[in-house]
């Protein structure tokens, strides 16, 4: 066991393969479909009003989710279209491209989704959201003055998480 | 391997009179036992529904579907993991109504209660109720409800800690918004 | 059942022998429990400084604990009278149990004679913090202001302690100053624990601490 390493997150990020500006967007919900979080770093584009844009953004994956199950050809044990799952049953995708943005997604067992929509080049981003959900532990989860459920203020989790968007490309 | 990580660790003894401090705070401000009860037992909920993030973050585990192997997976290496205990599942009984039941025991020491004696005053005190709190907590975030109960505490005369964990129902997810909103 | 024999039952908590302190935990399972010691808190008061004054409360138990128990086990139950020799303590041995490490910095104050800070960089209890700006100046660190002043209170030499952020140059985080000022007759206080050296105070301070270390070695037995 290691005494208070500094104050270096594990694991450690996937080593950037270039540097770029490459992130649009990020989404955070929870299980219940709370938008813990919404930042954007470039996106010239809105037609929605805030709220609209997170309830379709979740309703998006909600409904993918169901589709991506229900399409399976390896699964025996597949539900109806439209039945609940259970987060973590059934296949799961985890991304998607247009001619004009990626969208990659990470959903943990607790519920948890994460959503960072980048240019359509960027490559694998699973361990980088991976990472992202470990900053998210460390210093939201782990902040004393956060009250789970509730939209994340936290200073220590925007600056980071900022430092490490830049570096994805 | 369970964790790519292993978790930075710290003396306990600061997190064990850092508990005792909290449970003083709660029967100087609360007074009843019963109400301490359930505000220890709170605390632990709270404390669980963030820790399986950080539990989920950091191990590999992809998928809690199964409440046999949840529970196994979640206890024992959950619990061992933040050295809290060794906590292992000594029995997995099905019941008729569907209804699963593990029950765990801890067989190391419980750092928890490390210099602690409960006084006569405060004899219906489940010192450890934060325990089956961040259980219960830690299992709802991955969709099981359950309902913990203590079947053994040394702290009222008993062998060893023991903890029985009952599945009520799993909760699908379920789209949250209605549809014409 | 299972390794239920393993198991020593101790009748009396104090049959059970003294840990010796090297048991673990993870550095999040105290994060965790931290965080609900402020959680559950914030309920209960209406106000930063009420806030800041419990979670101090609750440090001082702590501190006043961890000082019986490193006087028992690591220092044949003696205990520091000098007010250097206290903070010295403080500094590294209590930081090193508590927080595995020794502070950073032990300094005394300049602009008052009876000030000293211990600083430390990351603090253990703000290093997952964000503070939001509706919070001002509110610091966890009251948390181990408490400790410090919970260990210089039951060695007898009583002090108003409080926690700081200080922000330092080239730096993004601030560090944490637990700033120590103690109590006027602190002199007096420290004479009454040393029993029959009352009368010590006329001495000049070499002869006073060598009486000092006489009177603890004889006195080995109490504190």
């Amino acid at each position: 066991m290691q005494f208070f390493g500094g104050s270096e997150i594990s694991p450690s990020p996937p080593a950037p393969t270039a540097s770029g500006n490459n992130a649009h967007m990020m989404y955070v919900f929870n299980r219940n479909g709370v938008c813990l979080l919404y930042r954007e770093w470039n996106r010239p584009l809105h037609t929605l009003n805030a709220q609209q844009d997170h309830k379709l953004m979740f309703g998006l994956l909600f409904s993918l989710k169901s589709l991506t199950a229900k399409m399976d050809p390896t699964n025996a044990e597949r539900g109806n279209l439209g039945v609940p799952q259970l987060p973590g049953q059934g296949c799961s995708f985890h991304s998607f491209r247009t001619n004009t943005y990626k969208l990659s997604f990470m959903e943990s067992p607790s519920g948890i989704k994460i959503i960072l929509v980048t240019h359509p080049r960027t490559g694998d981003l699973r361990e980088s959201l991976k990472y992202i959900y470990n900053l998210y532990v460390d210093y939201v989860a782990k902040n004393p003055l956060y009250t789970p459920g509730t939209p994340i203020r936290c200073e220590l989790f925007n600056t980071n998480l900022d430092q490490y968007v830049r570096s994805i490309a | 391997m369970l964790f790519k990580n292993p978790p930075q660790a710290m003396n306990a003894e600061l997190f064990t009179l850092t508990y005792g401090a909290i449970v003083r705070q709660l029967l100087t401000d609360l007074e009843e036992v019963e109400e301490v009860n359930k505000q220890l037992d709170q605390m632990g909920y709270n404390i669980g529904i963030r820790l399986i993030d950080e539990f989920l973050a950091k191990s590999n585990v992809a998928r809690c579907v199964d409440f046999k192997e949840t529970a196994e997976v979640i206890a024992k290496h959950g619990s061992s993991w933040l050295s809290i205990t060794c906590f292992v599942i000594i029995g997995v009984e099905e019941k008729k109504s569907r209804i699963e039941i593990c029950t765990g025991i801890f067989l190391e020491d419980n750092p928890l209660v490390d210099f602690v004696e409960l006084p006569d005053t405060c004899q219906g005190l489940y010192y450890c109720n934060v325990l089956s709190g961040v259980i219960r907590g830690a299992l709802e975030m991955v969709s099981m409800k359950t309902e913990v109960t203590w079947v053994r505490d040394m702290l009222r005369g008993d062998d060893a800690f023991e903890l029985q964990v009952k599945l009520l129902k799993q909760v699908p997810e379920e789209y949250p918004y209605k549809d014409d909103e | 059942m299972i390794g239920v024999g393993k198991v020593k039952q101790y009748s009396n908590v104090l049959d059970k022998p003294l840990s010796k302190g090297k048991q673990e935990v993870s550095l999040s399972a105290f994060a965790f429990l931290f965080s609900e010691l402020v959680q559950y808190n914030q309920t209960q008061v209406d106000n930063i400084a009420e806030l800041e004054r419990r979670l101090e409360d609750a440090g001082y138990a702590v501190g006043a604990r961890v000082l019986e128990l490193l006087c028992h086990r690591d220092k044949g139950n003696r205990r520091e009278t000098r007010l250097l020799g206290i903070l010295s303590f403080v500094h590294s041995t209590v930081w090193k149990v508590l927080f595995g490490k020794v502070a950073d910095s032990l300094e005394k104050g300049t602009e008052h004679e009876d000030e000293y800070m211990i600083s430390e960089k990351e603090l253990l209890v703000n290093r997952f913090i964000s503070i939001p700006k509706d919070m001002g100046t509110f610091n966890c660190g009251a948390f181990v202001a408490g400790i410090v002043r919970g260990v210089l209170d039951s060695a007898g030499f009583p002090a108003v302690v409080t926690a700081h952020f200080v922000p330092m140059e080239g730096q993004q985080r601030p560090r944490t100053t637990i700033l120590i000022k103690f109590a006027e007759e602190r002199s007096k206080v420290r004479l009454i624990y040393v029993p029959g050296l009352i009368a010590c105070n006329v001495y000049d301070a070499q002869q006073e601490h060598d009486e000092c270390v006489n009177a603890l070695q004889q006195h080995g037995e109490g504190w």
